[in-house]
């Protein structure tokens, strides 16, 4: 099985991921300069790659920590409520939190989190995501930093899966319409 | 290197940038060869530590293959070869008769991946290796079999590439030493 021919088209390229990825990296470590205590929060397993190469180009002192979550189902799709499997290692209160995502799309599940790591008092939440699907968006939540504006396509991906597969292909490409319906 | 800012506590470069790219394409390379399109590798990454290795290692591989994560957390000091290690977060996937590839950033006495292996394979997968990217042969404790293995590294207290002191320094892109003095 050779998973770059179900692609359709690469979105975006990896030379062209890493290159907007290292101005995030520089975005941050300036708005971050003098914090401390910055923690940089990934939601597995879509922004493992996302996380891995941002978070080396830093150039401030951070510490990383991971949520597993699981959703409830359809009933509770609309409300965003989400499963913790793993909460975070570390208290969060009076630190510095940046969510990092892989993709924000209807914004539900991100809206959730965030009200969640709020009641927590964190001294500052911002949001990180390498993609936005704006097109899908049907909570206003805030996103700080985004590496790319996507149109409502299927993406899979440096991190992003259908199914389990593609999560290691190193662009951002477009499934085949075949592989999904 | 001018060791400022967040690379003041590292006393030098053990391995490079690119010694570690270099190498973890090799493993790659070696993975994708012996794992040839059987369709039911489940890539299994300890958190926290190997996640850095994990999305290196994985993008390079041409074998179609899943990722999962694991966290662990000891019971305190494990010193015993049979002290059990509390699974912080288990597997989603059920691994039975599939092929399974540990992907740990460091093994030093052994017992963690020992426990790690014994419970796993209680579950039956079809095959259960290792890949490791540092292994610290003077302080093993335990026989564990390595099957795939970045670099041997010397009794040193090192963080970067996912290693961690006091959850600092996991993100550095090399292996560094740390300085004594940061630790003692």
């Amino acid at each position: 099985m050779i998973l770059k021919e179900h692609v359709d088209h690469v979105l975006i390229d990896e030379q062209e991921l890493l290159a907007r990825i290292a101005e995030l990296a520089a975005e941050v470590s300036h708005d971050y300069a003098g914090v401390d205590n910055l923690l940089l929060v990934c939601v597995l397993k879509g922004a493992i790659m996302f996380l891995s190469d941002f978070s080396r180009q830093l150039d401030i002192p951070h510490a990383i920590d991971f949520m597993a979550i699981s959703s409830y189902g359809a009933s509770t799709k609309s409300s965003g409520v989400v499963r913790i499997l793993m909460d975070l290692k570390a208290n969060i209160l009076d630190r510095h939190v940046l969510i990092v995502e892989d993709i924000v799309d209807s914004g539900r599940t991100l809206d959730y989190i965030l009200r969640n790591l709020g009641t927590r008092g964190p001294a500052s939440l911002k949001v990180c995501t390498l993609l936005d699907k704006k097109e899908q968006r049907v909570l206003p939540v805030p996103v700080d930093y985004v590496g790319f504006e996507i149109p409502d396509e299927f993406v899979i991906g440096y991190g992003l899966d259908f199914d389990e597969l593609y999560r290691n292909l190193p662009f951002i490409g477009v499934l085949k319409p075949e592989f999904y319906e | 290197m001018g060791m400022i800012g967040i690379h003041s506590d590292i006393e030098r470069v053990l391995i490079s940038e690119t010694e570690i790219q270099s190498n973890v394409s090799k493993l790659a390379d070696r993975i994708s060869a012996d794992y040839t399109d059987n369709g039911q590798l489940v890539v299994v990454g300890i958190l926290k530590g190997s996640f850095i290795f994990m999305a290196d290692l994985t993008r390079r591989l041409s074998v179609p293959h899943q990722v999962a994560f694991m966290a662990l957390s000891s019971y305190g000091q494990t010193t015993t070869a049979t002290g059990a290690v509390r699974i912080i977060m288990d597997l989603r996937v059920s691994i039975e008769d599939r092929h399974v590839l540990v992907i740990e950033d460091i093994v030093d006495s052994g017992y963690t991946l020992h426990y790690l292996l014994d419970v796993l394979r209680t579950r039956r997968p079809a095959s259960l290796k290792t890949c490791v990217l540092l292994s610290k042969p003077e302080r093993r404790k335990v026989d564990v079999p390595i099957d795939y293995l970045g670099f041997e590294i010397p009794d040193v207290w090192v963080v970067g590439y996912g290693l961690d002191y006091a959850e600092l320094h996991r993100t550095l892109p090399y292996i560094g030493a740390l300085k004594p003095e940061v630790y003692k």
